[in-house]
């Protein structure tokens, strides 16, 4: 890359089952001012904030141009903003990319959704199967998610218990994150005593359906460094597409996890990624994802998911040490949080989840039916 | 425009527009415009390293597209984006592609809009970007006279009336002369006064032959840095810098304007940081995105940074006609064409032909060394995109 | 088969029809809730206003998007105010709230209220749509539902009321 970027500035709303007492306005609002206190930016032309990423989803808000609600609260009245409507780690290497250009020297993104707002989260996912053929199966991602998590389980030896004890860890580990809100600890005979929603998918191993805003400030080197005293470089971005229809896949493959990771890996120079890298934020909307994505990262092994958690991979890994999107976050939003919960630890500002001195972290997010587009991002101190 | 590198389109592919492609799916639709421009970027999928997707899916109501899409669009096994901003959406896929080209992430770039306005409900999918608690009940899609009303208060009904029934014959002219047009009526000077006097209206003054297609189709164009540019196309259009500007939501969408236009305003920008001074005598050909003759017309001031009724005796001298001094829309523009999430996309590509000299027998006849596109959208927003003959200089970066 | 076979050969195509409907709980939030509360309650119509520039916003809003501060105090405008352009709409199109198809011909009108700093109008029906009788100027005023639920059409819609 001919310059570097930096993550100068993060933020985020509490996330919870329903902010109902918000609009999309007004959570977003929280997170702009929250990032401007924190830079001191304006949006001056020329020297502040002219261009805007956002991440929402037209059919999530039930708006037509869902970004158009949002113009003002942004600041982007005669300024810049384009919306990115897949998961906002795709914002992060848009805006990325934004900066690399040449275009802008910095750019704020900012997300939001509310998954309270339709009455089926479902019903918004099944709308992203084709009409023909997929639709009247009754596929959305949820049944998608419990297909795949058949085929991983079988090949990666991965138990109902063992994705009990994931749920109760990712539990544990959000009781010290203060943006998750109202979230219960629970058992993990709970967790598999919960109704089942897609075989082998129980509702307690399911994200809970969650409402909230995050945004990022990222800029060029040269602005980052009075930006902030801890610019958190984006050093290795990458991201691939997996096929459509379900049965071209092969499910528990994670052919395009593996292609987005590798990518990001090469361009920040990691060869070996279980000594090189300080802490993972891995977007797992379900418990059997935490695993699996943990292999297309390389953590572990291919098929080897099972033995990594009873090995009690994820804590000597410091994966999802704020969560993870188990713990609540709205899915078009959940890698954008991951990036900003990898860019809190890297500042030192992760507080009672924080690794001490961690220098470098993998941050990943995924968009559409069983993790069909992975983005993999990665970040250094 | 400080840039890191210079991109240049190379390959364009547009499928023909029309009301109802029944004969192919979203999938086989997009996967025409695809080939066409892998054709005539003499490319193969191979070549291109990540495909940037967009289109307005309220409209045919499938969530993320682009997943689906996947089976022609040739993004499996590489990366991609999906950018989605309304109406502009064609031309942030532009401004998407030249900023992934340009920042060094990727080489070429395949960008597609679409739209298969069949499938849905025009005027009911835009009515629902109104705000559900106070405007979504009001709204009527993108249909208002309210422009007609403040052209014919300021110039007067009959000269109004005239010019804008003016611009829509020499839209259509343009428009016959475009092969994939969707609407091509073969009109005539002679029947403005009838079509004035007898086209039903829609919202107040703003009649229905005033008002731009729902289409079905497609729009795709390659984006290649300047180095695979040269070395693969003896003729590339170049990308000389991109504007977008945004505005508000107020509960008057679509005028009562706080301060200047979108329009002038991101024209004034765009000229300034451009070097020039004199749209009319610099700029050679300009694709603007009309979704009616009437706001067509009224932008020809915002846009050239007129005063007075300097557009007006543009379109009544007919200096936008084809071969005039200042072409607007020799492909038809939208009142002829508009996929939506195509759309904005089709007006850049059309400008890019007409630099490449490809725009066959709706080519402009004199040389076009820039070319300028527009896209809109959303509350009244615009992108601007200005194209070049030859590689600009880049600025110190 | 010959090309002319071939073309003279008909397809059926496979066309689907269906409608798609997500049911929806909108949030007011405080901003709107409260302007939709007066209209409820009180039978009022508010504003809020820029504590930077002291433009009015209508509907009220989170923030002014040119200063990019925090909006500030409610102020009661109207009931009465001026037309300042308007939309005679012939054309049916359906309301995506409901799926119906909207029963033309209806007039939009914006209206400055009386009482607000700056050019923001309050959008709502027209009870007129015989063009002769609508003009830019006129003064009208909102004439309020009986029954108030806290929605935009507390206000049934707006009256012409005579000239000054």
């Amino acid at each position: 890359m001919t310059r570097r970027v930096a993550i100068c500035a993060v933020a985020q709303t509490t996330y919870e089952r329903s902010k109902w007492y918000q609009r999309m306005q007004g959570m977003a609002l929280e997170v702009v001012e929250q990032l401007i206190q924190a830079t001191g930016l304006d949006f001056e032309e020329d020297t502040g904030i002219n261009q805007v990423v956002t991440v929402s989803d037209d059919v999530f808000d039930a708006r037509t141009i869902s970004d158009g609600a949002m113009t003002d609260v942004v600041g982007a009245h005669y300024r810049t903003e384009e919306k990115v409507s897949q998961d906002g780690a795709q914002a992060v290497y848009y805006a990325l990319s934004v900066i690399l250009s040449g275009h802008h020297d910095v750019v704020m993104i900012v997300g939001h959704c509310k998954e309270s707002q339709p009455t089926s989260r479902n019903l918004v996912t099944h709308m992203a199967f084709d009409p023909f053929f997929t639709r009247p199966v009754g596929l959305d991602y949820l049944a998608a998610a419990g297909l795949q998590a058949q085929a991983y389980m079988a090949k990666s030896k991965v138990s109902d218990k063992q994705l009990a004890d994931v749920v109760v860890r990712a539990r544990k580990n959000a009781a010290k994150n203060p943006k998750i809100a109202d979230l219960k600890q629970i058992t993990a005979q709970e967790v598999l005593a919960s109704p089942i929603w897609a075989d082998p998918i129980r509702e307690l191993m399911a994200y809970p359906i969650s409402d909230g805003s995050v945004g990022l400030i990222l800029a060029s080197e040269e602005r980052a460094k009075k930006l902030t005293d801890k610019p958190v470089w984006i050093t290795g971005v990458g991201n691939c597409y997996d096929g459509f229809f379900l049965g071209d896949r092969d499910l528990a493959g994670n052919f395009a996890l593996k292609r987005a990771a590798q990518k990001a890996y090469r361009m920040a120079g990691i060869n070996d990624v279980k000594t090189q890298v300080d802490l993972f934020e891995i977007s797992d909307q379900y418990a059997y994802q935490l695993p699996m994505w943990a292999e297309g990262l390389g953590l572990c092994a291919d098929n080897a998911g099972g033995a990594w958690l009873s090995n009690g991979g994820p804590d000597k890994a410091r994966v999802n040490l704020s969560g993870g999107v188990l713990a609540g976050n709205p899915m078009i939003l959940g890698g954008l949080v991951r990036v900003a919960e990898a860019a809190l630890q890297l500042r030192g500002e992760a507080g009672a989840r924080q690794v001490d001195g961690a220098k470098r972290a993998v941050a990943q997010g995924l968009t559409g039916p069983a993790g069909q587009l992975q983005t993999v991002v990665v970040l250094e101190r | 425009m400080k840039k890191n590198r210079n991109v240049g389109i190379i390959g364009i592919g547009q499928t023909r527009h029309s009301s109802h492609r029944e004969d192919v799916n979203q999938p086989e639709m997009i996967h025409e415009a695809i080939t066409l421009a892998l054709e005539d970027a003499k490319m193969t999928m191979d070549n291109v390293d990540c495909i940037v997707h967009g289109n307005m899916e309220l409209f045919e109501m499938i969530h993320q597209p682009d997943m689906w899409h996947v089976i022609s669009d040739g993004a499996y096994g590489k990366p991609g984006l999906r950018l989605t901003t309304g109406g502009t959406t064609g031309a942030t896929l532009v401004c998407g592609a030249d900023t992934l080209v340009a920042s060094g992430l990727h080489d070429v770039v395949l960008a597609v809009g679409f739209e298969k306005l069949q499938e849905g409900h025009t005027t009911g999918g835009i009515t629902n970007m109104a705000d559900p608690l106070w405007g979504r009940e009001l709204q009527t899609g993108a249909l208002t006279g309210m422009t007609a009303d403040a052209v014919i208060e300021e110039f007067g009904e009959k000269r109004a009336k005239h010019a804008a029934m003016k611009m829509r014959v020499i839209m259509d002219k343009h428009a016959m002369l475009n092969p994939l047009a969707h609407r091509r009526f073969g009109f005539t000077d002679d029947m403005i006064p009838t079509m004035i006097d007898n086209v039903p209206p829609l919202v107040g003054e703003l009649r229905i032959v005033h008002m731009c297609s729902q289409s079905d189709g497609a729009c795709a164009m390659i984006f290649a840095s300047e180095e695979v540019a040269k070395k693969r196309c003896p003729n590339p259009a170049w990308v000389m810098d991109h504007i977008t500007i945004h505005r508000e939501e107020t509960f008057n969408l679509f005028g009562n304007v706080e301060e200047m236009t979108t329009m002038r305003y991101a024209a004034k920008k765009l000229f300034e940081r451009n070097g020039i001074t004199n749209p009319r005598k610099q700029i050679d050909v300009f694709e603007m995105y009309d979704p009616s003759s009437w706001w067509g017309l009224d932008w020809i001031r915002e846009f050239l940074l007129l005063e007075g009724d300097e557009h007006l005796k543009m379109v009544e001298d007919e200096e936008i006609a084809i071969n005039g001094s200042f072409p607007i829309n020799p492909s038809g523009g939208v009142v002829a064409t508009n996929p939506i999430g195509a759309t904005a996309m089709i007006r850049v590509a059309e400008a890019a032909l007409q630099i490449r000299g490809m725009a066959g027998e709706h080519q402009v006849k004199k040389d076009v060394n820039l070319a300028l596109a527009s896209g809109f959208g959303g509350t009244l927003w615009t992108v601007l995109v200005l194209l070049s003959k030859n590689p600009p200089k880049l600025t110190e970066k | 088969m010959t090309m002319t076979e071939e073309t003279n050969v008909k397809q059926n195509l496979i066309v689907l029809r269906q409608i798609l409907e997500i049911p929806q709980h909108f949030s007011t939030g405080p901003i709107m809730g409260r302007f939709l509360k007066e209209l409820r309650d009180n039978k009022r119509i508010m504003a809020n206003r820029c504590p930077k520039c002291g433009r009015f916003h209508l509907p009220p809003r989170e923030v002014c998007a040119i200063c990019r501060a925090r909006s500030g105090e409610f102020i009661e405008v109207g009931p009465e105010g001026v037309i300042q352009s308007y939309d005679l709409v012939y054309y049916a199109s359906p309301d995506p709230l409901t799926g119906q198809a909207r029963q033309a011909p209806y007039t939009t009108v914006n209206v400055l209220l009386d009482g607000v700093q700056g050019k923001d109008t309050l959008w709502h029906l027209l009870n007129e749509t015989d063009p002769a009788k609508i003009r830019r100027g006129l003064r009208v005023r909102a004439v309020f539902n009986e029954e108030r639920t806290g929605s935009i059409f507390d206000i049934k819609y707006f009256d012409i009321i005579d000239n000054k």
